[in-house]
């Protein structure tokens, strides 16, 4: 009796231990396989001069409820002395990452990569709002749509301007050319040409998120250490 | 910064609320399998405190996953978590434990409380006997199976937070341990408490074996406690400021020396040690140290929430 339990109990850890350990490995070691895309943008803030058209036209095209927002500019400054005074602008939206915190936590796939496009887009149907996703992504770049009530971001415009074979709205609005959207696969492509050119920075690598959204960095503001 | 609204905060005391019962509804459990394995035996349905275990553990797992559910922005979609499944988050896995772990919750409960229920049945029901007498058959197992998906429940609590990336103090290795020992100590006290208020005998041979486990546990506790934060300033950086914007000067500064420290941790310590050498127990000791222990849990769940969210990577 006793040993039976003892026995059981020994092997009712190992199925355990085993079985995640099964699916741990498995998650780490599963690579992209698809022969889709691999949408990208690329964001000079050199160019940027902050004028807000790409927010606008992305709250026109995709809906986006007031209160709410896919895109921010988010803006520093000014630094410098007048006449040479000049402000910083960073994009705030999201980083569409290769390695997703967002998709890994949710707990019914309603966040997911498009294999397709390598867009990490929402599922509002599937999703039933626990924020777990916006807890876990590290850019805080997603919200609950007043709307729909689901988790809602950018998707670089997949279902309404990529769908007529069109640019995502910011990137045709914008009125300095800041900004470069195409397939990162494609070495003719003109975003592989601007990130060849020009040295570049991504947001937050160090954890290992590999965004999708590429930065060309302005003037330092100030320098800090 | 206010205490309870700042930017980054996405879950708010529901959530901490949750935990908080779903380590109750797992430590309570855990104490009365315990107490039946190695005290009580085939009376344990007699006693007071293991009543107020089979109360408690059933209910705050049932008012935890309620308050989950009304937390949801569609609450009434929440049947999609449990058709939809995903074998990488942490949420997704801890429903189904929470699933399994009810199903041998209510198992074991029947074994437990076959004798009783039989009784009462008067053989008016033969099903009901014959479903029992499986069971019962069965019971090292059920209790084998709840033993570990109440365990797992515990620690599940702790690694749902610590899988975030985007805070670095819940991002914690030890923040499941912390979690699970804690959830224990609380599932003890609430034993306990329900036990004496059951009118349970404050003096009894239940009390002095929990008491005998959470001297132990507390110390562990502590020691948890001080690797987790010792732990993030080491690391430096944004884990260094998470950690000390937690237990520096503030409203949660407070909560963390005054309500966790002092009151839920070194208070139930000291009069546990107390009642151990002066052996008197007396209702209101036990009473009074158990609502230490469950205040000082409650505080921990809602600090860790609410301190974690404060600072991002």
């Amino acid at each position: 009796m006793k040993n039976s339990r003892r026995l059981f109990l020994k092997s009712a850890c190992a199925v355990v231990v085993g079985a995640s350990g099964y699916t741990i490995a498995k998650s780490s070691t599963e690579t992209a396989v698809i022969d889709g895309k691999k949408y990208a943008l690329v964001h000079d803030e050199t160019k940027c001069i902050g004028c807000d058209a790409c927010s606008v036209a992305c709250r026109e095209v995709n809906l986006v409820p007031e209160g709410v927002s896919r895109l921010k500019i988010e803006r520093e400054g000014p630094y410098g002395e007048y006449p040479d005074q000049y402000f910083r602008f960073t994009r705030k939206s999201c980083q569409q990452c290769e390695d997703t915190p967002c998709v890994k936590v949710c707990p019914t796939g309603a966040a997911y990569k498009d294999p397709e496009t390598g867009i990490v887009s929402v599922d509002a149907w599937k999703c039933v709002g626990c924020q777990y996703c916006i807890a876990a992504c590290p850019y805080q770049v997603r919200f609950i749509n007043p709307v729909t009530h689901a988790a809602d971001k950018c998707d670089f415009c997949k279902e309404t301007r990529l769908k007529e074979g069109r640019q995502p709205a910011c990137v045709s609005a914008c009125p300095t050319k800041a900004l470069t959207f195409g397939d990162l696969k494609d070495p003719e492509s003109n975003i592989v040409k601007v990130l060849k050119s020009a040295p570049n920075y991504r947001s937050k690598t160090e954890l290992g998120t590999r965004p999708k959204v590429f930065r060309i960095a302005s003037r330092e503001g100030e320098v800090t250490l | 910064m206010s205490p309870f609204h700042f930017d980054g905060l996405v879950w708010h005391w529901p959530i901490a609320i949750y935990l908080f019962l779903a380590g109750v509804s797992a430590g309570a459990i855990t104490f009365a399998i315990l107490l039946k394995h190695f005290k009580l035996g085939k009376n344990a349905h007699k006693s007071g405190f293991i009543q107020a275990a089979c109360l408690i553990a059933p209910l705050s797992v049932f008012a935890g996953l309620g308050i989950l559910v009304l937390d949801l922005t569609k609450p009434f979609d929440f049947w999609k978590i449990l058709v939809f499944y995903n074998a990488t988050s942490v949420m997704s896995v801890g429903v189904a434990v929470l699933m399994i772990y009810q199903v041998a919750l209510f198992a074991w409960l029947a074994c437990v409380f076959k004798e009783p229920v039989l009784n009462w049945c008067n053989g008016r029901w033969p099903l009901v006997t014959r479903l029992l007498n499986a069971l019962a058959k069965h019971e090292p197992s059920i209790t084998g199976f709840l033993t570990i998906l109440a365990l797992s429940l515990g620690a599940y609590t702790g690694f749902l937070l610590s899988a975030l990336t985007t805070y670095p103090m819940l991002n914690n290795p030890v923040l499941p341990l912390l979690f699970l020992i804690s959830g224990l100590s609380s599932g003890a006290a609430g034993t306990l408490l329900g036990g004496v208020l059951l009118k349970g005998n404050p003096d009894g041979k239940e009390v002095h074996f929990i008491h005998n486990i959470e001297i132990p546990i507390i110390l562990v506790e502590l020691v948890l406690l001080f690797t987790f934060f010792i732990g993030l300033i080491i690391s430096g950086g944004q884990s260094k400021i998470a950690a000390l914007t937690a237990i520096g000067e503030g409203f949660w500064g407070w909560v963390f020396w005054g309500g966790i420290i002092i009151v839920g941790l070194s208070l139930p310590l000291a009069f546990n040690l107390f009642m151990k050498a002066s052996s008197k127990r007396k209702f209101s000791y036990v009473a009074i140290t158990a609502s230490c222990s469950l205040l000082g849990v409650f505080l921990l769940r809602n600090f860790i929430l609410y301190t974690g969210q404060m600072t991002v990577a």
